[in-house]
């Protein structure tokens, strides 16, 4: 089953990061102020005001322990569920500890599997659908993000690294994201974010040269682009052309009105589209991130396919699982 | 028959040299040729490794891909090629080629090191391949060691990269700018709660002294109004400046209709005034500053504009240097973005002007002529940018030529009366500037060793940064440049055209220029 965003009329998400948050209306009849459904992640013993007025919700076995907030892995591997009050989509931080943009954190503890009597402490960093365009892509109920852990992924247009935390927290230690930006000044918070966690790569320089960065990259499994420019089909092409494996995949998000202003966003998606296959990359899926963002698509392909129909269908069949 | 191939594969770990034995181009898109490149078992009966001469050090490393970066090449490499590579008779042509990943650097190599260099779509198709096999063809190479040096080398390159910012004094101007602006909103609303606030001891004082400032001074001074005499009229006449006014305040306060106010309240009104008087200077500094910055950086630009319109397009644009590379047309609407993009979606008008309204040449036009002067201006603007961010010489000659060029223009609106020939007005600048550039260039000669000796600290103290930059540049591009004007004094008939073919001309140019500040600094480091 896909996770959807639930609630009443609004999404089911609320804004965890940054000053206020206040995205979207909330759902009539649920009774409570927005202050005590945040409370719920920071302080877990604090005594419960019940769960809402959210009846029905899937009790699971893991709320022993006193803990409000219930972890639940997401279809896609590395990506979790927070269960609360609030449904939220998260990651499990690499850093633990630590906040990267002022995201919320849930800790939750588990049983050790070898000493049942340790708890262990994990920590998990709550992902806002409206900050980040992979986890509205998520939550759109994409059907493979092709980003798993101990991946290899090439980002390209990271910007501060928002989303460059989380794609790191999924691939984990073992994955490594190649992390491409051009400004100077989200370079400077990329750089900050890489220190602390050695699978980002940071690299400063043009997506569109990549002869450039050619030292620093090996080859990927997946590329990821979000980098809102006209040329961006073009952008992602050169780049799968050096970087990224026979067969690997891309993920790109399109923002219509970047390419071109003056017409429908339906058409220049799919004259993107068109581009795309120009350069053998063949997309797989294509969806909308309403009500997250206004006219972007997520586009999702794979690179030199291979014409055998069993691989195509073992990714449907991935997919729908 | 074909000549073999080598190949120079760049990672983060070295060099190395691949000899590639049979890599059939027309056979790649087969799936099965595909299938066997990515065995490594089979891909390294196509491709042997011939030699992999790894980087001594981190720093060693870092040096070679920023120069590599700027198809500069190092030392390493061509000991590398030398050494490794088959050696060609004299006057023989090689019976080999050199695959390399970028056009540009095969280029170079083939230029300097006279070596066959090459790049094509096989090359980089084998480079994709031997990129994904690389860890296994070299003994004792494993994959986390090639990440581990990866890694360090994308943390120096991107460190230097964010280190060195080549718009830096246009960040300056940027962030001014912007800071100015809010300090205009901000000390807008605080003079507003003052006069707000104060109004409830003395609320005649509004209506006599309408300057916020001056009214804050006032607040500073009066305090409580019952205390007001004859002896405060000299010290509240330095303020409003005038002696009847101060008469009036005195006046008011005995007469006013306000309520008594406690010392704990005044306390805080007056200190709150005094803050926003502070607010107010520290205001006038910041212009001051701004203004001194933008007479340097964009003299031109500054001259035709004023100076806080042109720093307002800069920071629009991000820098001068972006600003610069915008078409007349972009810079006309600059700032009307919102409607620019409404008019195109709903196929209604474009705007006439955006940021560029704010200059005094808008307003005195009529209203019918405000979009054609708006188009003259911006022409005007372009140019005006493009000497700034490219010219050697610090001077606002063209810029005042420009400004003179839209007065007459404006006139020519008003009194069709004729205005001067493009061509004389642009040659009669150039004389200008000719006989200032001999003149820094006899200084220039004086003092040169000097300069070369205080550059680096000249380069930190930003103060004057990057116009000593400009002046060291070599006489090469003084050359160049009064070449572009020879052209320039041919060519000014029209705008348009020229700004075109200035456009074209400019952008060789900022890759050399950026190219050569690099290195500069560089140096430094």
């Amino acid at each position: 089953m896909a996770f959807t965003p639930r609630g009443g009329g609004g999404s089911g998400f609320r804004g965890g990061g940054s000053g206020g948050g206040n995205f979207r209306g909330r759902g009539g009849g649920r009774g409570r102020g927005r202050g005590n459904g945040v409370s719920k992640f920071g302080s877990r013993g604090a005594s419960s005001g019940g769960r809402g007025g959210r009846g029905g919700g899937p009790k699971r076995s893991g709320m022993k322990g006193g803990s409000k907030v219930v972890i639940e892995p997401h279809r896609h591997a590395g990506v979790f569920v927070a269960r609360g009050k609030e449904d939220a989509l998260c990651t499990r931080n690499m850093v633990p500890g630590e906040s990267v943009y002022g995201e919320k954190r849930v800790s939750v503890e588990v049983e050790n599997p070898n000493d049942p009597l340790v708890k262990e402490k994990i920590e998990y960093r709550v992902w806002n659908p409206f900050r980040s365009k992979l986890a509205a892509a998520i939550l759109g109920g994409v059907d493979n993000i092709h980003i798993k852990p101990g991946c290899k992924v090439l980002y390209l247009g990271a910007a501060s690294g928002t989303t460059v935390s989380h794609v790191s927290d999924i691939i984990g230690p073992d994955g490594i994201v190649y992390a491409v930006e051009f400004s100077q000044r989200s370079g400077r918070d990329l750089l900050n974010l890489a220190k602390r966690r050695t699978n980002i790569v940071p690299i400063i320089e043009d997506a569109r040269y990549p002869a450039r960065y050619r030292m620093l990259v090996g080859m990927v499994d997946v590329i990821f682009a979000d980098v809102a420019q006209p040329d961006q089909a073009r952008i992602v092409a050169i780049n799968a052309h050096q970087f990224l494996k026979t067969g690997g995949h891309f993920v790109i998000s399109i923002k219509a009105n970047c390419v071109d202003s003056t017409v429908e966003p339906a058409l220049v998606f799919a004259r993107e589209v068109e581009k795309l296959k120009q350069e053998n990359l063949r997309p797989i899926e294509q969806i909308t991130l309403e009500p997250y963002e206004r006219d972007h698509a997520v586009i999702v392909g794979v690179y030199r396919p291979t014409k055998k129909k069993s691989k195509t269908s073992h990714y449907e069949k991935e997919g729908s699982t | 028959m074909p000549k073999s191939l080598f190949i120079l594969y760049e990672s983060a770990a070295g060099f190395s040299l691949f000899f590639v034995e049979g890599f059939e181009s027309i056979a790649s898109n087969t799936e099965e040729f595909q299938e066997a490149l990515s065995e490594f078992v089979r891909f390294s009966k196509l491709v042997k490794l011939v030699a992999f001469s790894p980087f001594i050090t981190a720093e060693a490393a870092f040096e070679n891909l920023s120069k590599l970066s700027e198809y500069e090449i190092t030392s390493n490499l061509s000991n590398f090629l030398n050494s490794h590579l088959p050696k060609v008779k004299e006057g023989k042509k090689p019976k080999y080629e050199l695959g390399v990943f970028d056009h540009k650097l095969a280029a170079v190599i083939h230029e300097q090191l006279k070596l066959p260099a090459t790049s094509s779509e096989k090359v980089t198709e084998i480079i994709r391949n031997i990129r994904l096999h690389f860890e296994r063809f070299v003994d004792h190479l494993r994959t986390s060691d090639v990440i581990k040096a990866q890694l360090g080398l994308a943390h120096a390159y991107s460190r230097s990269k964010v280190k060195f910012n080549v718009n830096r004094a246009d960040t300056m101007i940027v962030q001014s700018i912007t800071l100015l602006d809010q300090l205009d909103k901000d000390i807008n609303t605080f003079a507003m709660r003052v006069k707000e606030w104060y109004s409830w001891h003395f609320p005649e004082l509004v209506k006599i002294v309408s300057d916020n400032i001056v009214y804050a001074r006032c607040v500073q001074l009066i305090g409580d109004k019952s205390t007001l005499s004859e002896e405060s009229l000299t010290s509240l006449e330095k303020i409003v400046g005038d002696e009847q006014v101060s008469k009036n305040i005195l006046d008011a306060a005995r007469t006013s209709m306000g309520t008594g106010i406690e010392e704990i309240d005044l306390i805080n009104i007056r200190s709150f005034a005094a803050r926003v008087v502070k607010l107010a200077e520290y205001r006038k500094h910041l212009h001051d500053y701004l203004i001194r910055r933008m007479n340097t950086i964009a003299p031109n630009l500054s001259a035709l504009l004023g100076e806080q319109v042109s720093a307002r397009l800069i920071a629009h644009a991000g820098s001068l240097t972006n600003l610069a590379k915008y078409p007349a047309s972009t810079v006309q609407i600059l700032g009307a973005e919102k409607a620019l993009f409404r008019a195109l979606k709903t196929k209604g008008k474009t705007p006439k002007y955006g940021l560029l309204f704010h200059s005094s040449f808008i307003g005195k036009a009529k209203q019918k002529n405000k979009g054609r002067i708006s188009r003259y201006l911006a022409n005007k603007c372009s140019i005006a940018s493009r000497i700034d961010c490219f010219s050697d010489v610090t001077s606002d000659i063209f810029g005042r030529t420009l400004r003179e060029q839209v007065e007459e223009r404006l006139k020519f609106y008003e009194t069709g009366s004729c205005s001067q020939k493009n061509v004389d007005v642009m040659r009669k600048a150039m004389d200008e500037l000719d006989t200032i550039v001999k003149k820094t260039h006899e200084d220039e000669e004086r003092v040169d060793e000097k300069v070369e000796k205080d550059d680096r600290m000249e380069e930190e103290n930003a103060q004057h940064g990057t116009h000593e930059h400009k002046k060291d540049k070599s006489k090469k591009k003084d050359k160049e440049k009064k070449k572009k004007h020879k052209r320039k004094k041919d060519k000014v008939e029209s705008d348009d055209e020229l700004s075109k073919e200035r456009k074209h001309h400019k952008k060789k140019k900022i890759d050399k220029k950026s190219k050569e500040k690099n290195q500069q600094n560089k140096m430094q480091i």
